[in-house]
């Protein structure tokens, strides 16, 4: 015989031992528990990533008086601040939305590859607002160091006094501090993501290649 | 959820229940482990059974929920570190007497099946359990062809890991 079929003879054969059989009454508690599953901790994670940056964009709004009167000096009006606010929060409006249709999606009664790929979607939807961000804070930070440098009445005219190479150096070293921050920022993201979906996207890539 | 789908869901697992317990050998490598993996299983079933139809049957449909939990939403618990070994644990050998040569083949292939990966060992999985590659297909999402041709190869591997 061959050593396949000597398996499956002994694999259907062979049934769960009675002490490793669950009973009713210890399926019913089962029933209660919470689960640990990524899609679970994907959730939370996404949860945490919205409020983290709703957070860190509206804090200084409600915090101080002065930051607000800066932001409206930076952008010149406060109508412009207005239409920056209503875009900022129709775009987080919007993933809210995203992830919740995303994770709508994600049924344990798919196929395996439909399964992987609704969770890499909605991976992705929140790729896309951490990259979102990302930039928000990158673009903000160098926006905030040209006003810093040129507009500010008590800081620009300490860097009217530069030479053109001082002024080269501190803009650049200013520029990879923010380069900086935001790619630790990167990193901590793929740490996080990869870590969690290490072996969907190891299963997700075999079952492509088998598609190949 | 009313009691009385909690009921004939708790009676449909009890009944179906070796399913779960052959996926949790397959995935796990000790009893913590199978233990963690059933109860996210059960979840799992449990989760999706008020959109359970009955237009298949209960164990087709836990296969499916099964596998998916274990391949994919099962994150490994910290106790599934601990491993022994596994064939000691998981498969405990036929009490009555037979050929000694036969039980040592079992135990080299058991072995072997738990050397293969997640997918290899989902394929192999429902090729012990009689599937057809339409079912096999439809559960794990890839063509028949494809279905067949990676069962193939899977087969192949394990005969070289058993006959190096």
């Amino acid at each position: 015989m061959d050593e396949l079929d000597l398996l499956k003879k002994d694999w259907q054969s062979k049934n769960t031992s009675k002490e490793q059989q669950f009973s009713s009454k210890d399926i019913y508690p089962m029933l209660l528990k919470k689960s640990s599953s990524i899609v679970k901790t994907l959730y939370y994670i996404s949860i945490a990533e919205l409020v983290f940056w709703i957070v860190i964009n509206s804090v200084p709004y409600f915090s101080s008086e002065k930051y607000r009167e800066d932001i409206e000096a930076i952008y010149g009006n406060s109508a412009t601040v207005l239409i920056i606010t209503i875009l900022s929060i129709a775009i987080v409006i919007l993933f809210v939305y995203l992830l919740y249709k995303s994770y709508k999606s994600i049924s344990v009664t798919d196929s395996a590859k439909q399964l992987m790929e609704s969770i890499l979607k909605t991976r992705k939807v929140i790729k896309y607002y951490v990259i979102y961000n990302l930039v928000v804070a990158f673009l903000s930070m160098a926006f905030g160091l040209y006003y810093t440098v040129y507009r500010n009445p008590d800081i620009a005219p300490q860097f009217a006094e530069f030479s053109d190479k001082q002024m080269l150096i501190t803009l650049l070293i200013m520029i990879l501090v923010i380069a900086a921050f935001v790619f630790v920022f990167w990193v901590i993201y793929q740490l996080i993501y990869g870590i969690l979906l290490r072996r969907l996207n190891r299963n997700y890539n075999e079952l492509k290649k088998l598609e190949a | 959820m009313d009691k009385a789908l909690e009921h004939s869901f708790v009676e449909l697992l009890e009944k179906h229940q070796n399913i779960v317990h052959k996926v949790c050998r397959l995935y796990t490598n000790n009893q913590d482990a199978h233990n963690d993996l059933f109860q996210e299983i059960t979840i799992q079933l449990w989760k999706a059974y008020p959109k359970f139809r009955g237009d298949s049957k209960f164990s087709t449909w836990m296969y499916r929920v099964g596998l998916n939990t274990a391949i994919t939403l099962y994150r490994k618990s910290k106790r599934s570190i601990k491993t022994e070994e596994f064939e000691n644990v998981q498969f405990k050998i036929k009490s009555e007497p037979y050929d000694d040569t036969e039980e040592q083949q079992l135990k080299l292939m058991y072995k072997a099946v738990h050397k293969l990966n997640d997918i290899e060992k989902a394929l192999i999985f429902l090729y012990l359990e009689d599937k057809n590659y339409s079912e096999i297909s439809e559960t794990l999402g890839i063509t028949e062809v494809n279905a067949r041709v990676k069962m193939n190869r899977v087969k192949t591997k394990l005969r070289t890991i058993l006959n190096p």
